[in-house]
């Protein structure tokens, strides 16, 4: 039942992840990105990790999914104005693609399998025990993504923010 | 001992998500097949007469709504980190307090920056 | 306790670390075929994203919390990412009126 869920769920992204490489229309491009990441997510409740399959819909499906069909939209895209490679170049990108995945896979297959896990804690995933984790053991990486979205803000407006003189 | 989160305790939520879709879908598909349909070129057009029109009915809108959209994915992200904070607020005890005052200060920065360049102005 | 283990169990570690490296390689592959630059931030996400699940993976087997917290710092740098990265595309496509990249071929020297 779990395994089948498991196949399920990895077709689904693995599909739609082919399909946003391979649409022309760059709408649906999200779209499918969007169902890509709802199986993302249901493979995070699969790993006992909730409170992240949560927080992954609600900033990706949610927020930054939708900034990208908001520039598309704003900008006015659409099958006949996506600019194409040549034909060569496609198959290069994808042989050069495959080869990186030929060559991951082959030096996972050699490496040593990961034997049964560890007896697993459910409450792992559980939003008490991650903020234990985030507030004591990575107390400066918090502050310092507190910096990164500043200057994420500031970079945001001084681009998008139209000059007035 | 404590009670444990299982997989199978969020077959509801599965369930709630099938039931929202599938009526959604459901709704969809029987409108199409109620509704009466005419399809011609003149019946799909958009105005009867008057001018021909042009090009499609996506015209591109003011920068704007893109700047406050930026804003709110980012405020969105912080939100995230808020949660576990607050369900631990009372265990963290003051350290948690100044973690989250130097965090919040930051962000209040760039919100006072963003305030003070007019970007969600909107004349 | 016995059924999230036996859950566990039933999926082998190497499926998930199979599943993120083929939807990395697909996010390279896109990366590298297309020329809209949106499609590209979008590839980026997905890349992103089979780390992410290839994290989450690993703290789930390892029953260690902080695997999790690095999926949370990947999506801030994600968001940060984004934000930016649209604003740029914007500003382009406000000079060169296209987002295809050939257009920014005016950075060479």
């Amino acid at each position: 039942m779990t395994l089948s869920i498991f196949y399920f769920l990895s077709f689904l992204a693995i599909l739609s992840a082919l399909m946003v490489v391979v649409s022309k229309n760059p709408i649906h491009s999200v779209l499918y990105l969007i169902i890509t990441f709802f199986a993302i997510a249901g493979h995070y409740v699969l790993l006992n990790a909730q409170f992240l399959a949560a927080v992954h819909v609600i900033v990706y499906a949610g927020a930054i999914m939708v900034l990208f069909l908001y520039v598309i939209m704003m900008l006015n895209l659409n099958a006949e104005v996506e600019p194409h490679k040549s034909v060569w170049l496609k198959s290069a990108a994808t042989v050069a693609g495959g080869t990186l995945m030929v060559v991951l896979v082959g030096a996972l297959r050699t490496s040593a399998s990961v034997g049964s896990p560890l007896p697993a804690d459910a409450n792992i995933g559980l939003i008490k025990t991650l903020g234990k984790t985030l507030y004591k053991d990575f107390m400066l990486p918090f502050e310092i993504s507190s910096i990164l979205f500043l200057a994420a803000m500031v970079g945001a407006v001084m681009l998008g923010k139209k000059e007035t003189k | 001992m404590q009670h444990q989160d299982l997989p199978s305790d969020y077959f509801p939520m599965v369930i709630q998500f099938i039931v929202a879709v599938g009526f959604i879908a459901t709704t969809m598909v029987a409108t199409h097949l109620l509704g009466p349909k005419r399809k011609s070129k003149i019946k799909l057009e958009s105005f009867e007469c008057g001018i021909e029109s042009q090009g499609n009915a996506r015209i591109p809108f003011s920068i704007k709504y893109f700047l406050v959209a930026i804003l709110f994915v980012l405020f969105d992200v912080e939100v995230i980190f808020m949660y576990p904070w607050a369900v631990n607020f009372k265990e963290l005890g003051t350290t948690g307090i100044a973690e989250m005052f130097v965090f919040m200060v930051l962000l209040l920065t760039g919100f006072y920056y963003i305030i003070k360049k007019g970007a969600l102005k909107w004349e | 306790m016995e059924n999230t283990v036996s859950i566990l169990r039933q999926i082998p570690l190497n499926n998930y670390i199979l599943l993120s490296t083929l939807l990395f390689c697909i996010g390279v592959i896109g990366v590298l075929s297309r020329r809209n630059a949106i499609i590209i931030l979008m590839c980026v996400e997905l890349m992103l994203n089979a780390v992410n699940l290839l994290l989450a993976a690993f703290s789930a087997y390892n029953s260690d919390p902080a695997g999790q917290v690095f999926v949370f710092f990947i999506m801030a740098v994600a968001a940060a990412e984004v934000a930016v990265g649209l604003a740029i595309l914007m500003m382009v496509f406000r000079n060169t009126g296209t987002v295809d990249i050939n257009a920014l071929n005016k950075l060479k020297g």
